[in-house]
């Protein structure tokens, strides 16, 4: 089967901190506005692939008697970073086997009223029968995924040198994409020196170096090529997708080879199995205008640069110094603002921001000809999205 | 809302049947692992079968608890209201010499920076009498 799908409307919520809406209606606002963008009606959507549901929202029935859908196929993540490409992922399988003609992605969170799941006593992810994926260890007072981003990037930093000084450039570039963005929640310039004095939370990371907890919804519309072609948008299209790895070779916030957790010591590198994508979809790196992925942390943006090939082994942190990876940059990464400084929406406000970026709509952000455009995490999912 | 529901002593181990061995080694202040029958391999965490070879033989045995700090981080955030006397304390991931890496937190260093490649050797700390808990210190 041919993936045979594209993004052809996209809405969302506005972003913030404690906002009074529940997760519902800002999924209402978000699916309001995607219909409107892509000229689509509610009874056009037969698919719901959610990145969302228990423990920290509400599952997809709830969502589709809430909002009055009819819908004939499903597919449920919980709010959990690693299951946003999936979600994509699924949406775009669904439209191609012909299981939905028109499949909305739904996430809608509420991080500021139910925070306290992500670290502390009430850490639940932690403390399931065998553990966090995170390298959790609340016995030992190890607790948060920001405790599984500090292990990695304390190790990297030893083998391959490197200081919080330097990691820096990450935060305070893309804190400078948000400044071009109205929606994002953090309005002011990063400096080093405010990146510095701020709080450390799990040396070697900064409290900026950690993503927003903000709340906020996005519905993003997916359906045929042909079907896209007839609609308002300029269609945006799935030109080449790769699924998540997993194995012991993995550690959910490490590149293989760093030797975090059962992690093997190999080399930090690109490896074939990590650049299938851009077979997939017919170009290379050098064709991708622009990078997205899930900034939680900012480490996270080194072992993306260097998986997917942008650089060689232990080489990201130079290759971030010096405005590579902010606007006008050699490779823009997350224009948006990201998670750490527009807002938490598990990666689908970078989806919302591609989708912009390739119609040529991201008004101050737009990247030069963003045809080709790269969603890739650090978990070795990867979808590129081209314009048709 | 809350989910931690007024929980304030420190997180205590979950135990499952495949850990069991590994915490009750512990209380007898031995560092135990599970060793593959078949293919000579030990493992982390315990698991129900070998996932080198995928042997349901494994026997446990005792090993030196000698091993190299492989990655450390220091918690200055208070997660926890148990933990915020401790802050800030370490966590570390210890590779042990027989291949795993088992996290725990290093105690007696005094002075001395953490660093990768560090040598310590495990240590065992009686919590109460159902409870030992596992840490290292310089070797």
């Amino acid at each position: 089967m041919k993936i045979n799908a594209a993004i052809v409307g996209v809405g969302a919520s506005e972003f913030g901190r404690f906002l009074p809406d529940t997760q519902l209606r800002l999924a209402a606002k978000a699916l309001k506005q995607a219909l409107d963008d892509s000229g689509l009606e509610r009874e056009d959507i037969d698919g719901l692939s959610m990145h969302m549901g228990w423990p920290l929202g509400l599952d997809y029935d709830q969502v589709a008697d809430g909002l009055g859908l009819n819908i004939r196929y499903v597919n449920q993540a919980w709010t959990h970073g690693r299951f946003v490409t999936n979600t994509l992922q699924h949406a775009a399988l669904a439209v191609s086997a012909g299981l939905a003609n028109v499949v909305a992605c739904v996430t809608a969170i509420s991080f500021t009223r139910e925070r306290d799941i992500l670290g502390g006593p009430g850490d639940m992810e932690g403390y399931r029968e065998g553990g966090g994926t995170h390298g959790e260890s609340p016995t030992y007072g190890l607790t948060s995924p920001s405790g599984g981003a500090a292990l990695s990037m304390q190790r990297y930093m030893k083998l391959y040198g490197g200081t919080s000084e330097k990691l820096a450039a990450v935060p305070i570039q893309i804190r400078q994409h948000a400044l071009l963005n109205p929606d994002s929640v953090m309005k002011e310039e990063l400096t080093l020196e405010k990146h510095q004095s701020s709080r450390m939370v799990v040396d070697p990371l900064h409290l900026f170096d950690c993503c927003l907890m903000t709340d906020g919804a996005i519905v993003t519309l997916v359906t045929t090529k042909e079907r896209a072609r007839d609609l308002k948008q300029k269609p945006v299209v799935f030109a080449g997708m790769q699924g998540i790895r997993s194995s012991r070779d993995e550690f959910i916030f490490a590149p293989p080879g760093l030797g975090i957790g059962q992690q093997p010591v190999t080399h930090v590198r690109s490896r074939p199995i990590d650049t299938e994508v851009f077979d997939k979809a017919g170009v290379t790196q050098k064709d991708v205008k622009g990078v997205y992925t899930y900034d939680a942390f900012s480490p996270l943006v080194l072992f993306v640069l260097e998986r997917y090939g942008y650089c060689g082994e232990g080489e990201a942190l130079d290759f971030v110094q010096n405005n590579g990876i902010g606007p006008g940059g050699r490779l823009p990464v997350n224009t948006n603002g990201g998670l750490l400084s527009e807002a938490h929406v598990a990666g689908w406000n970078h989806i919302r921001e591609m989708t912009r970026q390739i119609r040529g709509t991201a008004g101050p952000r737009q990247i030069p000809n963003a045809d080709v455009l790269q969603w890739g995490t650090v978990w070795g999912d990867s979808v590129i999205l081209t314009a048709a | 809302m809350s989910f931690h529901q007024g929980i304030t002593a420190k997180p205590r181990p979950r135990i499952t049947p495949d850990h069991q061995p590994l915490w009750d080694g512990f209380k007898q202040h031995k560092m135990m692992l599970p060793f593959c029958e078949d293919c000579g391999k030990p493992h982390l965490p315990p698991g129900p079968v070998c996932p080198h070879c995928f042997s349901d033989r494994l026997d446990w045995r005792e090993v030196s608890g000698r091993g190299v700090v492989t990655t450390w981080v220091v918690v200055h955030k208070a997660w926890f209201p148990a933990f915020a006397e401790d802050i800030p304390y370490n966590v570390v991931q210890v590779e042990l010499e027989e291949g795993p890496r088992i996290t725990a937190s290093l105690v007696g260093a005094g002075d001395q920076k953490l660093d990768v490649g560090q040598k310590v050797v495990a240590v065992f700390e009686p919590v109460d009498e159902d409870l030992t808990l596992l840490r290292f210190k310089p070797a």
